[in-house]
């Protein structure tokens, strides 16, 4: 009550906010960002498109996708790849009838338009990143399937209801890896 | 304001706070998308290239090109290392495709005509009633059928889309008349008259080791370029002894400047320089002695006439200087002349051709290595057919038809995107006569200046979206069949099927198809005709592509973006007369006389636009010229002594004049010294009434003040027989350039490095 006195209120709200700020900011310099103000949360997609429903285990009430299914260039290329309106109608042409996303998509398919995703995981222009070598390298050395080295990087999206970034994917990321996996540092192994 | 050092350290400091919040709230997220295209083909991948070969309908000569498509969309163009004529390399004409099929004032469906011809208003009509509009006037037609009835203005092509345009206007008795902006119908005609050739030769560049070339603007717009400059390269600094290069011409062009020596002639006066370098040659026994006899028929024709002294005077070039270079080129073998651009357009264009290529004769440079050489007829029945049918219209037969349109004997005008009406002279007068033909159509896909002029707009497609071939305008020596394949999907695709646009052929084949016509295609659409042509050429079993089986064959041509036989060569023609003109007739010029402060007017074609067709790409319209290195406007080359006698600086606005063509046009004035000073000359490419935000409204056309005098033989535009006068408006406007915005580096006031001599030569 002391420090009340001396410091006055405003100042003490102003300095918890400071602080607050500056957690905020040192959190996201370091990592990803407080969850808080929506924050760290993943952004709402066009289509509410549930991982769940797709790449979820059977016992979770999921229908147990590979991750490969839909991201088809995942093990041969640079990009993951969405995959294509085309692709989803496959299965919903006939599936999901009366779920309003599930509508929405036949609406796309109809029209011929393409769906713009808001992106997830991005790494900075002057940086490239090749999924097919990261995903190659991890399922030879310990003998699992290439879909299940994703979560690695992107957390375990089979539970996300909305995919959201889980790792920071900032340099430090990169190269903590690298090291324990004996893999190249030069500056010229993304940077090029 | 002085920047104190506490102002200094709070800005950084601020700044770096505001840069790590920013970075700690992430991108935004509408900033970046991942697209889930509605279809995607299983050979397309997100984040991967793929490569695609086509053609690029250059002007007048096609490339062969490689596109690259990512997810869809064509991004790129390349030069195809395989395709005969340009062998990797491309124009910047080809890198500008793109633009073209992006361009934002592309037509985007069928448009018809509201209000009065040519006001610019337009309602957009579906393609089914934009089809029945074209069948029911043309119905009108079919009723008589006349000659004429129906004209079909396309450019110049031997191809499968001209197989189909000859068929269709077969079908109506009509005329096709394609359209060539700077005509090469006398160089055509030299090479009929004098090598028996139906078709141009192509310029082994490569292999001659003394290339004398007049008025042909070989390295930067004529005919060829890109071929000629790879040959050109070779023959500068490949793996054999330098060639030597003098180039004679009436302006400085960029092959001027490349030359290792340049000669001033008069305008006009190429042929009669010719004949002196024939008559030294002929006179001191350094030439081929058959060749000798039979150009001058035996010594019928009187050389003596024509001796470097006596026409040191009408051609501007001194005596010596024809002797040695005369003599260079005979001693010199392999030796090459060739000519064309303003040499050949004059009214004695073809006497000046005649004379220039009898030069070949004398040193052995006819169908041989290092000198002309000639190409076969094309792979195809059909093709070759296409080739014998098209009529590269002359001057001459644009005045005929003009004449019936006049006289309302044309009920029918259709044209592609060639644009007649801004490139015909204005005094031939086709935008007056077109009011009285009752419909005109167009399947342009750009707004151009003769479609704006029309009724009714069927839009096509551009080259990327098409199916087609090609047999280059001038060949490499050998069969050349060019295909050309969609590398995208059409871009209005999206619209539906009754809006935008559709190719040339196709809507051809289709009304034809309602009228009840047989084309006798053997198809139903432009890929069928071309998959007919290309199993053709499988059953030929020779050339570049071979196969087992069609499909593989098929596959072939279009990864390698067409089909040549290297060992399908012509045979010299069969020439009754080799015999030189008994005498030089001399050129006449329009316009105010010499006397009167007026000067020669010689139009050449943008590097970048041709003769305006990229005008409306803005890549082409920021190509800086090679020689003064401006861009985006209408320029007026002029003498830089005479500009200063005359109070003209770079900069002023001036008018220029002929006696046609109304109040002339205006451009900016560019002085320099490599100009003669009795001649102005201006790029082509600007100017146009229409066309789109890129193209209309820009600079001045000098195709509009042209006068209408022909060749008097084969009736060809002689485009550099205008005079013109010059005078300042009193206005100045900035010439957008590169070159000389900052000051020169200290001069060479000795000419220790390179010494000027302007016109005396």
């Amino acid at each position: 009550m002391a420090l009340l006195g001396v410091l006055g209120v405003t100042s003490l709200v102003g300095l918890a906010a400071v602080v607050f700020i500056l957690l905020f900011v040192i959190s996201a310099w370091l990592g990803r960002p407080l969850s808080v103000f929506g924050y760290n949360e993943g952004p709402d997609q066009p289509i509410a498109f549930p991982h769940t429903t797709h790449a979820g285990s059977v016992e979770d009430g999921g229908i147990g996708l590979d991750c490969t299914f839909c991201h088809r260039n995942v093990t041969e290329g640079a990009a993951a790849t969405v995959p294509s309106v085309g692709l989803c109608m496959t299965c919903h042409a006939v599936v999901g009838d009366g779920l309003a996303e599930v509508e929405k998509l036949r609406e796309y398919s109809a029209e011929g338009t393409a769906i713009d995703w808001i992106r997830v995981h991005r790494v900075p222009d002057h940086v490239r990143f090749n999924h097919e070598a990261h995903i190659s390298f991890f399922s030879d050395q310990d003998e699992i399937l290439p879909s299940a080295v994703c979560a690695t990087c992107h957390g375990d999206v089979a539970t996300m209801e909305k995919v959201r970034q889980v790792e920071p994917l900032k340099m430090g990321n990169c190269v903590d890896c690298h090291r324990d996996n004996d893999a190249p540092t030069d500056c010229t192994t993304c940077h090029y | 304001m002085a920047l104190t050092r506490r102002q200094f350290l709070t800005t950084v400091g601020g700044g770096t706070l505001g840069a790590v919040i920013a970075a700690a709230c992430g991108i935004p997220e509408d900033e970046l998308f991942v697209q889930s295209p509605a279809e995607m083909p299983e050979d397309m991948v997100t984040g991967l290239d793929n490569w695609y070969a086509t053609l690029s309908h250059g002007f007048p000569t096609s490339e062969g090109v490689v596109v690259r498509v990512m997810e869809g969309r064509a991004k790129k163009v390349e030069g195809n290392v395989d395709y005969p004529i340009n062998r990797g390399r491309h124009s910047a004409r080809s890198e500008a495709m793109l633009q073209d099929l992006y361009n934002p004032d592309r037509i985007k469906g069928p448009m018809a005509r509201v209000g009065e011809r040519g006001d610019g208003n337009w309602e957009e009509i579906g393609w089914s009633d934009a089809i029945s509009r074209v069948v029911y006037q043309l119905e009108q037609v079919s009723a008589a059928r006349q000659n004429r009835e129906v004209v079909l203005a396309t450019g110049p092509m031997v191809s499968h889309a001209g197989v189909v345009v000859d068929k269709f206007i077969n079908a109506y008795r009509g005329t096709h008349i394609g359209y060539e902006p700077l005509e090469n119908t006398n160089l055509r005609t030299v090479m009929k008259n004098l090598f028996g050739q139906d078709r141009l030769p192509d310029f082994d560049i490569e292999n001659t080791n003394y290339l004398l070339s007049f008025g042909a603007d070989f390295l930067n717009t004529w005919i060829s370029p890109v071929r000629y400059m790879r040959g050109y390269g070779e023959f500068r600094q490949g793996d054999r002894e330098r060639g030597t290069l003098v180039h004679i011409d009436s302006r400085f062009s960029m092959t001027s400047a490349n030359a290792d020596e340049n000669v001033f002639v008069k305008p006009g006066r190429e042929g009669l320089l010719a004949l002196s370098m024939i008559q030294v040659i002929v006179s001191s026994g350094l030439g081929d002695p058959v060749a000798a006899r039979d150009i001058t028929g035996g010594g019928a024709v009187d050389l003596e006439q024509w001796a470097p002294e006596n026409v040191a005077e009408a051609t501007g070039v001194s005596a010596e200087k024809i002797k040695h270079i005369a003599e260079q080129f005979a001693t010199h073998r392999p030796a090459l002349a060739i000519g064309g651009g303003s040499a050949g357009a004059h009214t004695n264009g073809l006497f000046n051709l005649t004379a220039i290529y009898s030069l070949n004769y004398l040193v052995g440079a006819v169908n041989a290595p290092g000198g002309l050489i000639f190409n076969p007829a094309p792979a195809t029945d059909d093709l070759a057919d296409a080739e014998a049918n098209l009529k590269v219209g002359s001057a001459a037969d644009w005045r005929e038809v003009i004449r019936a349109m006049t006289d309302g004997d044309v009920k029918v005008l259709m044209t592609d995107g060639s644009d007649p009406m801004y490139g015909l002279p204005g005094a031939l007068g086709l935008r007056e006569a077109s009011y009285n033909v009752p419909f005109i159509f167009s399947f342009a896909s750009q707004l151009d200046d003769t479609t704006a002029m029309s009724d009714l707009v069927l839009p096509a497609h551009t080259s990327l979206e098409e199916w087609g071939t090609d047999v280059p305008a001038a060949g490499p020596g050998h069969q050349v069949v060019g295909f050309q394949q969609p590398v995208v999907r059409p871009f209005f695709e999206g619209r539906g099927e009754e809006l935008g646009t559709k190719s040339m052929s196709d809507t051809l084949m289709a009304i034809a198809g309602k009228l009840g016509i047989d084309l006798g295609l053997d198809a139903t659409d432009i890929k069928g005709v071309v998959e007919n042509a290309a199993r053709a050429l499988f059953n030929e079993n020779r050339g570049s592509v071979r196969a087992d089986d069609f499909r593989a064959f098929w596959a072939g041509v279009l990864q390698r973006g067409g089909w040549w036989d290297t060992d399908s060569v012509a045979n010299a023609g069969t020439v009754t007369t080799k015999q030189l003109p008994a005498n030089a007739p001399a050129p006449e010029f329009a316009g105010p006389a010499g006397s009167e402060g007026s000067f020669h007017l010689v139009p050449f074609s943008s590097t970048s636009m041709g003769e305006g067709q990229g005008a409306h790409l803005p890549w082409l319209q920021a190509t800086p010229d090679p020689l003064t290195s401006a861009t985006w406007q209408t320029w007026v080359e002029i003498n830089h002594k005479v500009a200063k006698l005359r109070d003209i600086r770079e900069g002023d606005v001036v008018r220029v004049v002929s006696a046609f063509g109304g109040d002339g046009i205006t451009a900016i004035a560019y002085p320099h010294p490599g100009v003669p000073t009795d001649v102005v000359s201006i790029p082509l490419g600007q100017g146009h009434k229409a066309g789109g935000r890129y193209a209309e409204g820009r600079g001045g056309n000098a195709l509009s003040i042209l006068a209408d005098r022909l060749d008097d033989e084969t009736g060809a535009l002689a485009w550099a027989a205008t005079r013109v006068t010059i005078e300042k408006v009193g206005d100045w406007k900035r010439l957008p350039k590169f070159e000389n915005n900052n000051p020169d580096f200290a001069r060479d006031e000795n000419q220790r490095i390179i010494k000027i001599t302007p016109t005396d030569s």
